[in-house]
């Protein structure tokens, strides 16, 4: 493959203003006169609003603006990419800890900030709900107005929606061996580096947005339906976001912003705090029971999923993340009968969204993990048990949904290799191994308009974010391939919707399938357009004219695309305008509303060393492989990969947001919630990719920057299983909870020979990795 | 609220000599950000843990976050944006954009002070050291590994 | 943040006048490491910032004089964990001083502050505690000398009277030699808040001088000067039923979210374990 096309570890686009500091992100953009914005929280959870009293905040000199509900239009707009429960501003009730009640504008933060101190509210905390036991309890508070929910059977209870899916009678199946097991995971939040920023001005009759956001395109049409301004009015400038992985998908505050700017009649900035961050999005989390059963072979006889997921205050996405999540809860295998139900639960707490494995890493920590229990009680090598219920390509192993899209055997054993399975390990190390799928969109719809300018350098308008996944190279990497433009000869334009084409969104790893495809068939739309001028300047049939890679091809010979163009083009000069369209359409039989465009298919495999004395867990090797059908640019794929890798990490080893009673995040801001830095990586991270071109997108691409992250849990709590003995099934395993296993699994054991625990630990014998019991 | 008092501070910002009046409760970053306009320094966490808005004073590297901007009076500082001589990429610029080190990007300006620190004091760090001496510097696309390639690729083309 | 009135001092008689005048209503600015994320979260709004790095007497330095060495109140973390002086004789400081947040975070953070915000999580006061460190106290009445295991009392309160400033802490040179590690635990690899934080030093004495931190209000010091400890062929059971009773002032708060206090005093245990089998080897390296 050439060095600068599909295939190539080309530089990324936009790399130069990342390492230079002339990348604008929102926070970075300067609007004349803008006035600072300042949202004002309550200190608890759930509180009947009394009375707000801005008074003293309005006299603070520099203060434009107070708004609370009753300052908004009325009745105070609500607004939710699947239900429309979230109010521009808390109505009567705030629901979860640092919901907004009300937000100051002025000319300088420091007033902004002072006034919003000043805003009186009087307020009446009430009974709330922040763990599953709590919302789903008869008796519990209900988060969400019935009102809501006209006609809804389930509106007198915090469940928002059971999902369910199954095929064949489970009942009826006989199994050798049945494991059940409950497993919890935690409340995550994203981190993203840049939190959230939003700006808004009035903009002739209508108005523009700034925003950090994922979907331009969707948060224009909230804001449409909410001013009441058609589509073209609503200006939606969406930069580059600093990090997105799902928490930046759908709109949050710029219906505020937007309502403040049209009411001062000038400019208005907001951009949150990191703690302001961690109360906007946060990974839903769940609680799952899975039992499965076994041939005595170690075939699977039935997969039973239930899935209670925690949800916030308002449901944003997550009631989809729940859905679509769990519904390959049975993985990548063959699975004769299975029964899978999903519950979406309100609670008050800070509202769920989308986040990086999207509803997958919940239950394929739980169902891969009771996999391996399964595998251990069989005597059977978990790998092994895994690869003989693996579905083949081809397989349509989800009854309903597409058929199995890559040689996925492949990719396990890969990793397996890679990770040395089978071989032995020194005493106190383990390994662990798991797989994981995640489906891709199942319903897109991207536009790309390509031109080729008269000196044969090209233009991609692509509404993709670029959130760091590289979306940006990719598609130049394709308008290189397909036209033949040196890749510096190429701009891609993407962040604002008076400019860019439709795109529905950036989520589910689809922007190199769907949006990849549109700007390949724009791209192949200029090259029949250049056939047909070649046709035309040479007097034949354009049948006789192929175009490839920037050459033209006649019967007799070849021309460059400046040879056609140039003479073709004229005097006058002008361009070659190409437009791609890529739809995936709803299919209404569908229990997901439409089948997975591909499936994101991970192995990952770890070796680990468990400190007893402490229980650190150190990653000795993490090994990841995906399928990503083809590596249009390897140094994104493996960076995409690894990301996702040490993403999960973070959930298995470390994240979790703590509250207190009355529904506060405890460790609220960077110094108590604990991200990987640079010094928890794995002393060895391996990413590798299998590239089989198998994949719906342009050169057989897949989407992959999820895959890597589903498996992290449960191949590291195996391996900690394998290196102690000890079956974890609640997250993080953090040095603490081990220990705690640890201390259990003694006094387990000495229970058992009578032997007495020693009171301290003896002088001696506190060596660091001890070995095993085992 | 009554009018701020403001102090009078003269400091050396990538080389050029800045004079300004500033808030005594503003940080360098506040003051670099919003009085200077040089955004490549970044917000995040504002407790000094996440290392976006790192900067070189007088030779080390501080969260300006966590540095008042009166405390900078009289010093020198480097921001992402005096990296770059006449918009030529220095070599550590030029490497992370080679190994793929910047992802999302917004770390980066944070990461690239760091590790120019880093060198400028260890001219040849081990793995270790790399991964050590950027702890400070939170990247959630978690780079990590791309980021430590290129300053060990810098310190290698150092030598040629 | 709020805003203040920002004082900058260039001599300590000023200081003390500064803090005189203003009283509680004033705070000394050192690295400002702590002290600017509080004032940012409301927790402090003083209204005079008094800003220590310019004052004369104060400034950053580490000094051997009459048989001690002196580290300036405003020393950075980064300067202490360098220092060839203090790696050479208080190595178990210059590992505490290395490990005080990020690289960032150690440019900035002095050792006054650290010891003066009275964290019992606060990494240096174990070493200091166990190198029998003075704190030098600067008031109206003059200065004076507090040994630091006098030194604190809980979580941001020391024994320093109103209107006094620490300006130095001085360490004894060692006149045995002693092999001293510190060790702590946290919450992953990379910079954190310590769950655990200790000390340990043995002499060629025989003796052992155990301190930690993190595990009640305030760092604690604990001595065997029996020199069954150190003695790796004394009998096991005798070892650790002296290296318990070192243990018996550690008292963790229940209301950490950072660790309870059972994995505290379990960590404390093990941790203490192990610093005291390095001590010993390193005290046999000598």
């Amino acid at each position: 493959m050439r060095a600068t096309g599909v295939g190539a570890s080309i530089q990324r686009g936009g790399g130069y203003g990342r390492v230079t500091g002339q990348q604008q992100y929102v926070a970075d953009i300067r609007l004349q006169d803008a006035l600072q914005v300042k949202l004002v929280t309550l200190d608890c959870a759930r509180a009947r609003i009394i009375a707000i009293d801005t008074d003293a905040a309005r006299q603070v000199p520099g203060v434009r603006l107070v708004v609370s509900a009753a300052d908004l239009p009325q009745p105070v707009a609500r607004f939710g990419p699947q239900f429309e429960d979230r109010p521009i501003l808390a109505v009567g009730e705030t629901k979860y800890h640092g919901e907004p009640v009300a937000a100051v504008a002025a000319e300088t933060k420091d007033a902004a900030e002072e006034a919003a101190r000043l805003v009186r509210i009087e307020y009446e905390e009430l009974p709330a709900v922040f763990s599953l036991e709590a919302a789903l309890d008869p008796a519990a508070p209900l988060v969400q107005d019935p009102a809501l929910r006209p006609g809804d059977p389930l509106a007198g209870t915090n469940v928002l929606r059971e999902h369910r899916v199954g095929w064949e009678e489970i009942e009826a199946a006989r199994a050798d061996l049945v494991v059940e097991h409950t497993y919890e995971f935690p409340m995550v939040t994203h981190f993203a580096i840049e939190p959230h920023a939003f700006m808004a001005a009035p903009d002739g009759d209508g108005i523009a947005v700034w925003s950090s956001i994922q979907h331009p395109n969707w948060l224009q049409k909230v804001l449409a339906k909410i001013l009441g301004l058609p589509l073209s009015k609503i200006r939606v400038h969406a930069p580059d976001p600093g990090g997105g992985f799902g928490g930046k998908q759908h709109a949050k505050l710029e219906p505020l912003v937007a309502l403040m700017a049209l009411r001062a009649g000038q400019p208005v900035r907001l951009v949150l705090t990191l703690e302001e961050t961690f109360q906007a999005v946060r990974r839903t989390a769940a609680r799952v029971r899975v039992r499965t059963g076994f041939h005595r072979d170690g075939t699977f006889a039935f997969q039973d999923v239930a899935a209670d997921y925690l949800l916030g205050a308002y449901a944003d996405i997550a009631d989809r993340v729940v859905s679509k999540g769990s519904y390959p809860a049975c993985g990548p295998y063959r699975v004769p009968a299975a029964r899978i139900l999903a519950r979406s639960v309100l609670s008050h707490t800070t509202p769920s969204t989308a986040f990086r494995g999207f509803g997958n890493p919940q239950v394929n920590w739980a169902v891969e993990s009771n996999i391996d229990e399964g595998a251990r009680a069989l005597g059977i090598d978990p790998l092994e048990l895994r690869l003989q219920n693996l579905a083949r390509r081809g397989e349509a192993f989800i009854p309903f949904d597409t058929p199995a899209d890559g040689q996925w055997e492949q990719t396990a054993r890969r990793a397996a290799r890679l990770i040395g399975w089978g071989t032995p390990l020194p005493p106190g190390r383990g390994r662990g191994i798991a797989l994981g799928i995640k489906s891709g969109p199942t319903t897109g719809l991207s536009y790309s308009t390509v031109r080729l300018l008269a000196d044969g350098s090209v233009i991609v308008y692509a509404g993709t974010s670029d959130m760091g996944q590289g979306a940006r190279t990719i598609f130049a990497q394709i308008a290189a391939e397909e036209l033949g433009a040196p890749l510096d000869w190429i701009t891609v334009v993407m962040g604002d919707t008076a400019v860019v084409p439709y795109d529905q969104q950036t989520s589910a790893s689809r922007s190199t399938v769907l949006m990849g495809n549109a700007v390949l068939r724009a791209c192949r739309e200029i090259q029949s357009q250049l056939r047909a001028m070649a046709a035309r300047l040479h007097g034949m049939d354009a049948s006789l004219i192929a175009v490839d890679r920037g050459v033209v091809r006649l019967p007799d010979r070849e021309l460059s695309t400046l040879d056609v163009l140039k003479p073709g083009l004229g005097r006058l000069g002008g361009e070659l305008i190409g437009n791609g369209e890529m739809r995936k359409d709803e299919e209404p039989g569908h229990p997901l509303g439409g089948s997975a465009a591909f499936f994101e298919f991970n192995c990952t495999a770890v070796e680990v060393e468990v400190d007893e004395g402490t229980g650190d867990v150190l990653l000795v090797r993490h090994v990841t492989v995906s399928d990503v059908g083809k590596a249009i640019n390897p140094l994104q794929v493996r960076a995409q990969d690894e990301g996702a890798a040490i993403q999960g990490l973070g959930h298995t080893l470390m994240e979790h947001y703590i509250f207190d009673e009355a529904g506060r995040i405890r460790n609220l801001g960077a110094i108590d919630y604990r991200i990987p830095t640079s010094m928890d990586l794995p002393l060895e991270l391996v990413s590798d990719a299998v590239e089989n071109a198998d994949g719906p997108g342009p050169y057989g691409a897949k989407g992959m920057s999820e895959g890597a992250l589903l498996c992290v849990a449960p191949a590291v709590a195996a391996a900690v299983r394998d290196a102690t003995g000890l079956v974890i099934r609640d997250l993080p395993l953090s040095p603490e909870r081990v220990w705690r296993a640890l201390r259990e699994r003694d006094a387990a054991a000495a229970a058992v020979t009578g032997a007495v625990q020693p009171a301290s630990v003896p002088v001696a014998a506190a060596t660091g990795g001890a070995p095993s019991g085992r | 609220m009554n009018e701020i008092e403001t102090i009078a501070i003269e400091l050396t910002v990538n080389g050029r000599r800045r004079a300004l009046k500033v808030a005594p409760h503003h940080t360098l970053l506040d003051v670099l950000r919003d009085d200077l306009e040089l955004t490549g320094t970044k917000e995040c966490c504002l407790v000094g843990e996440c290392g976006a808005c790192t900067v070189i004073v007088d030779g080390r590297t501080v969260d300006s976050c966590l540095m008042l901007a009166v405390e900078a009076d009289g010093a020198a500082v480097t921001t992402v944006e005096g990296l770059a001589i006449d918009g030529r990429l220095s070599p550590l610029q030029a490497a992370f954009l080679d190994k793929g080190a910047a992802q999302c990007g917004f770390c980066i300006p944070g990461q690239l002070m760091s590790a120019h620190a880093l060198l400028a004091l260890n001219p040849h760090p081990t793995l270790a050291e790399v991964q050590e001496g950027l702890a400070g510097n939170l990247c959630r696309c978690a780079g990590y590994q791309q980021i430590s390639e290129a300053v060990l690729a810098t310190a290698e083309g150092a030598d040629r | 943040m709020h805003t203040f009135a920002y004082e900058r001092p260039a001599t300590l008689p000023e200081v003390v006048a500064l803090l005189g005048r203003h009283g509680t209503d004033a705070r000394l600015l050192a690295g400002g490491t702590d002290l600017i994320i509080r004032l940012r979260d409301g927790t402090l709004h003083p209204g005079v910032v008094i800003d220590l790095k310019r004052v004369a007497e104060l400034c950053p330095a580490i000094r051997e004089e009459d048989g001690r060495l002196a580290i300036g109140a405003t020393t950075v973390m980064t300067d202490i964990a360098a220092d060839p002086r203090v790696r050479r004789d208080f190595m178990a400081l210059a590992e505490a001083a290395a490990v005080v947040g990020s690289v960032q975070i150690r440019n900035r953070a002095t050792l006054g502050g650290n010891i003066c915000n009275a964290s019992p999580a606060a990494d240096t006061a174990p070493p200091l505690l166990v190198y029998g460190a003075e704190v030098v106290a600067a008031g109206p009445g003059g200065s004076r000398r507090i040994p630091i295991a006098d030194f604190f009392v809980r979580s941001g309160q020391t024994t320093l009277e109103p209107g006094e400033l620490v300006t130095a802490i001085e360490l004894p040179l060692p006149r045995r030699r002693m092999g001293a590690v510190h060790v702590r635990r946290s919450r992953r690899r990379g910079h954190d808040l310590a769950s655990v934080t200790l000390c340990c030093g043995v002499d060629e004495a025989g003796w052992t001088r155990l301190a930690y931190g993190s595990v009640g209000p305030r760092p604690v010091l604990a001595v065997d000067e029996s020199g069954m400890l150190a003695d790796p062929d004394a009998p096991e059971a005798a070892r650790a039923e002296i290296l318990e009773r070192l243990f018996t002032d550690a008292s963790p708060s229940p209301r950490s979210m950072r660790a309870s206090p059972a994995y505290r005093l379990a960590m404390l245990r093990t941790l203490g374990a192990r610093a005291l089998r390095t001590a010993i080897q390193r005290l046999a390296e000598e």
